[in-house]
């Protein structure tokens, strides 16, 4: 459990922020796959005629490639923080995306939000704050690393 | 009838695959940057794992049964439906993956719960 490690921070902190900027990186990737995905999707269902042609379509567009490599990124960046952080602190925690959606709609798109939303949003952050406040493991790691490469010095 | 069972393997499936795929994160070890330099050993490694393979195909059938609902029952009930998987997998992760659940968390995992359902409302 000791291990030696040119710390800035101490060690529950540098998890909690290398947890953080893995889990901000995945939530980026989300939003802007779902994006690419729903914008597309929509102009394909709007000017295909067939479901089969619609499935083409979407299998020979770029953006819809795109959209689906960057929900990848998404996934793989959330297996990676589940390698050394609680499920019970990544899940909740990742919710904070739901906020960033209503947040990027409201001031890059233009979109128009509703009481009930913005609460739910608020209500989020809440309940990440919380969550974050919690300690990012509970269980022992069985391959214990230097958890501070990511942050760290090389 | 078929909504509500639908609904329920999207949330089951969910949280199961979650619990499946930390349970098998964990087994792979912490994931830092000197072992991204072996790439293709790390990810072989993940990709034969049997708990985390399971956790996929447990979100693939969460999947496809969210797909099959969307058939039947607008987005606007179908979400905050949904949103019982962050109370499910958490209890998932105290009884299977033997995680501490502070008071702090539960309220936090509540709250988070609840504003996911106001947001997905129209």
């Amino acid at each position: 459990m000791s291990r030696m490690s040119i710390a800035v921070l101490p060690k529950e902190e540098s998890l909690l922020a290398k947890t953080a900027i893995v889990l901000v990186l995945a939530m980026l990737s989300q939003a802007a796959g779902d994006v690419f995905l729903s914008k597309e999707m929509k102009a394909i269902a709007s000017s295909a005629v067939s479901p089969f042609e619609m499935a083409l379509l979407a299998l020979l567009s770029p953006n819809i490639w795109l959209g689906t490599a960057l929900l990848l990124i998404f996934f793989i960046l959330f297996a990676v923080a589940l390698s050394w952080a609680d499920l019970s602190f990544v899940l909740p925690a990742s919710a904070f995306g739901y906020v960033m959606n209503v947040a990027c709609g409201y001031y890059f798109l233009g979109e128009t939000v509703s009481r009930t939303r913005w609460a739910g949003a608020t209500i989020i952050s809440i309940g990440v704050v919380l969550v974050s406040r919690s300690g990012v493991r509970t269980v022992e790691a069985p391959g214990g690393q230097d958890v501070l490469e990511v942050i760290g010095r090389p | 009838m078929i909504t509500a069972l639908l609904i329920a393997v999207v949330v089951i499936g969910g949280s199961a695959g979650d619990v499946l795929i930390t349970k098998g994160m964990k087994q792979v070890g912490e994931i830092s940057t000197r072992r991204l330099l072996h790439f293709a050993g790390l990810a072989r490694q993940v990709l034969t794992n049997r708990d985390f393979l399971l956790g996929v195909c447990c979100m693939a059938a969460s999947f496809f049964a969210f797909l099959a609902v969307l058939s039947r029952a607008d987005l606007s009930f179908v979400l905050p439906a949904t949103s019982l998987s962050f109370v499910l997998a958490t209890i998932g992760a105290r009884l299977f993956l033997k995680e501490r659940i502070s008071g702090l968390r539960w309220m936090g995992t509540l709250l988070v719960c609840v504003g996911v359902a106001l947001v997905s409302l129209p």
